[in-house]
């Protein structure tokens, strides 16, 4: 019978890892597979073939005392995983299988210590990838890779281990009565009583830390050393200490010395959880359904549905029957926004933030504190130009499993882009004038410092308020005509594709999009120059920005509306049939 | 009325659907049948302006599909096996929606009279992934009905639903009929055809095998004894039964 899990594992893996070869043969992934490799061996491999590239860490020329106070800080953390895996969970023990193993593993003749050990076979693929990843991102800081890995594997083996086998002593305990309150007290009680074991023996002890050295990092380092290696706490935090210890070895002879008894308390809990007899197939039915549900919800683009309780949103406006239809598109995507993006939200936001804003510049006698704070306000203007397009996704990216639907209402393709296109542009713009409000009122009240005069801050304010939106519409449109154009690169449907290849085609898309982005605002360059330059000789050189940004902005308008028209014209011609998975 | 007049889809060189031509006149209801892959789908894909067909021109009441698929689209609904809903917008939510892109003017009264058809009155504020699986095929329905639409196609309507609620699906359909809407069933449950459809249609390779009235099939595909059923008639039309 175990051959046959094991046999279902097994294919499980190498049909998925020949699945990925096979679509190599697809130009897209072999571009992305090739610039995926180049990637992870630069930034990886290269580390563990011992080419050049700059190292350094703890493992390599760390003393003694350093590594136990790393130990003794694994150890903690460690401690701390496990506290929690206790005190938090209120749910029955439930493992978590997909609904097609529930469907044909839990009617079959399989024991229940038979399914313990498939999970635990499952969980070891998930554990080796993970050590696999761990092992690149810690070899960077030097060591030998095979002690990170053996290192790792226990660690994650035995957290896993652990947290299966809190789960059956939990249900346990509720199936003797005792309550998961009861239970949380107890343990509780007994962090509280080591916690104050600690502290009485640090402060009888030890000196006491200087608080005024708080920004002495050497200070703070020797402090946690004395506390955690000597004492109460490095025997609170043997079991764990052991565990963590193979990872921090510095070389084959102090590997082998650990290994024994890390290996040993894997062991130990390994048996602890394949000879629990608990009930767990009932929970995990339900389980693995609400699993399916996060993943089918996640895999479609509905994040927040994957992590919240199925709550209807209150719409932002009410939508009236008649008028243009790419209102309704804008409508139904700002309630899949959410209440974070409504415009009274945004409208209280920007009072209360003059308020804050004014406060501050009246309060503070610094103006220089205070124009700083104008001008990194300033800055995150510019920085949400980068990071919207990745937050903001309630447009064509988020609809496209459903283009099947849209292509079927009676709107002309740029109806249906110029409608999918404004609610993460309103939303963006409304994070932005709220930003530009802020900005303005801490520079006006501070004009001496800014090197800005009270008009020429209007008239900057004035035209950014006026090109923004314009610009917010170009930056969506690259990543909504990206999708359109080459919608296997991009993550749409539910099948979300994973693999070396997906990373370098994302990092292939990251370049295209910039480069796109660099090209729409060349035009809109040389429109702000052809009015900036000749106007700065007649007016105030600030004051002449006003007028250059709106010249701009009416180029960048018009390149919009001209993106828009071929974001329409490509959606009318998408054929969902051969590029999209739509069900 | 729905006009069909040689229309093919290729995806690449596979032919899905080859050279079809037919016409459904408002008030018949046309059933679509063929084995698995037959093209029955694709076919009413095209015929809903969502994948564009590679030759052939599709008329909906006299708007070409290809030229003015606007038009064509103000006037037609299509109610796909697997209900496909906005996640995030409630069933209230839909309906204004859908009433807004297909401008229907007070749409209130139709669209509370369509949700106490359709029962789903108490669950206006639910989301679809608080309603069952009937209940959201119910919710495709109200939202594609909300708009009168002449031209109806269902890709098999009996999908999820329960025994009251397959009877409401077949008494509107057939009201639908009644009113003059002209409608395109695709189905294998060759009974429902029987039951509901006026004339039939049979693919099979993307080809047209035969079509006509469900009188006539019988009469053309009848044994001597001359009982033939649609199930017979399917049978030895696409040569199935042989296998």
């Amino acid at each position: 019978m175990f051959s046959a899990l094991i046999y279902l594992q097994y294919r499980s893996i190498t049909n998925r890892l020949l699945l990925r070869f096979k679509r190599l043969r697809q130009p897209k992934y072999l571009l992305g597979a090739i610039v995926g490799a180049i990637y992870f061996y630069f930034y990886f491999f290269r580390y563990l073939f011992g080419l050049p590239g700059r190292r350094s860490g703890f493992a390599l020329g760390s003393s003694p005392e350093t590594l136990a106070l790393y130990e003794a800080l694994g150890a903690a953390v460690f401690l701390i995983a496990v506290l929690l895996a206790w005190l938090l969970p209120h749910e029955r023990a439930a493992l978590a299988f997909s609904e097609a193993e529930v469907a044909f593993l839990f009617p079959a003749p399989i024991s229940r210590r038979g399914l313990i050990h498939f999970k635990l076979l499952r969980s070891q693929a998930a554990i080796l990838f993970t050590t696999f990843i761990l092992m690149l991102v810690t070899n960077r800081f030097g060591g030998r890779f095979w002690i990170h890995a053996a290192g790792w594997w226990l660690i994650l083996s035995t957290l896993n281990l652990h947290l299966l086998g809190s789960s059956f002593a939990r249900t346990l305990l509720l199936e003797r009565g005792i309550s998961n309150w009861r239970r949380r007290f107890l343990i509780l009680g007994f962090v509280i009583i080591a916690a104050l074991v600690v502290i009485i023996w640090s402060r009888r002890t030890l000196p006491a830390f200087d608080f005024s050295q708080m920004t002495d990092l050497k200070a703070i380092q020797d402090y946690l050393e004395a506390v955690l290696t000597s004492g109460p706490l490095p025997w609170l935090l043997y079991p764990f200490r052991l565990v963590v210890r193979p990872y921090l070895a510095p070389d084959l002879h102090s590997f082998l010395l650990a290994l024994l008894p890390a290996l040993a308390i894997t062991a130990l809990h390994y048996g602890w959880v394949t000879r629990s007899d608990i009930a767990f197939e009932e929970a995990s039915v339900e389980a693995s359904r609400k699993l399916a549900q996060k993943i089918a919800a996640v895999r479609s683009g509905n994040y927040q549905a994957a992590h919240t309780k199925a709550k209807g949103k209150r719409a932002p406006f009410i939508l009236r029957s008649t008028g243009s239809p790419v209102v309704a598109l804008l409508w139904k995507n700002l309630i899949s926004a959410g209440q974070m993006f409504s415009a009274r939200l945004w409208l209280l936001l920007a009072v209360v933030a003059v308020m804050i804003s004014s406060f501050v510049a009246q309060s503070s006698d610094n103006s220089n504190l205070v124009s700083a704070l104008g001008y990194a306000a300033a800055l995150v203007i510019v920085w949400s130009l980068a990071i919207a397009p990745h937050i903001l996704r309630q447009d064509l990216r988020q609809d496209l499993p459903l283009a099947d639907v849209l292509k079927m209402y009676p709107l002309r393709g740029w109806e249906v882009a110029l409608g999918e296109l404004l609610a993460p542009v309103a939303i963006l713009t409304g994070v932005q004038w709220v930003l530009l409000l802020i900005s303005g009122v801490l520079l006006w009240t501070a004009p001496a410092s800014s090197n800005l005069t009270r008009s020429a801050l209007f008239a900057i304010g004035a035209g950014a308020a006026v090109v923004l939106p314009m610009f917010d519409l170009i930056l969506f449109q690259i990543p909504n005509a990206a999708v359109l154009l080459f919608p296997a690169w991009f993550q749409v449907g539910k099948e979300r594709a994973q693999g070396i290849e997906v990373t370098g085609q994302r990092i292939i898309a990251v370049f295209a999009q910039l480069l796109a982005f660099i090209l729409a605002l060349i035009p809109a360059a040389i429109a702000f120059a052809t009015v900036f330059f000749p106007l700065q000789m007649v007016i105030n050189r600030a004051v002449a920005v006003a007028p250059a940004l709106i010249a701009s902005a009416l180029v960048l308008g018009a390149e919009a509306a001209l993106g828009i028209l071929l974001l329409g014209q490509v959606f009318e011609r998408l054929d969902v049939s051969s590029e999209i998975p739509t069900s | 009325m729905i006009e069909v007049d040689s229309l093919t889809k290729l995806y690449g060189d596979f032919v899905a659907v080859d050279s079809l031509s037919f016409c459904v006149q408002p008030g018949e209801v046309m059933g679509l049948v063929g084995p698995n892959g037959a093209g029955k789908t694709t076919t009413l894909r095209c015929l809903a302006g969502i994948i564009p067909p590679t030759r052939g021109s599709v008329r909906i009441c006299g708007c070409d599909l290809v030229r003015d698929p606007i038009a064509a689209k103000r006037i037609l609904a299509w109610f796909t096996d697997e209900p496909r809903l906005f996640e995030y917008l409630t069933v209230e939510q839909h309906l204004a929606f859908t009433a807004r892109i297909y401008q229907v003017a007070d749409y209130e009264a139709a669209a509370n009279l369509l949700l106490e058809e359709l029962e789903l009155s108490d669950k206006k504020t639910a989301l679809p992934s608080q309603l069952s699986r009937g209940m959201k095929q119910k919710l495709v329905i109200a939202c594609g009905l909300l708009h009168d639409p002449k031209v109806i196609y269902f890709d098999e309507p009996l999908t999820g639903l329960d025994p009251i609620g397959i009877r409401r699906m077949k008494d509107s359909i057939l009201k639908r009929s009644r009113q003059g809407a002209a409608i395109i069933i695709s189905s294998h449950l060759l009974h429902l055809v029987q039951e509901i459809c006026s004339h039939i249609l049979i693919l099979k390779n993307g080809r047209k095998i035969n079509s006509g009235t469900i009188q006539e099939m019988a009469r053309q595909y009848s044994d001597e004894a001359g009982d033939a059923n649609l199930e017979a008639v399917f049978f030895r039309a696409t040569g199935e039964g042989d296998k």
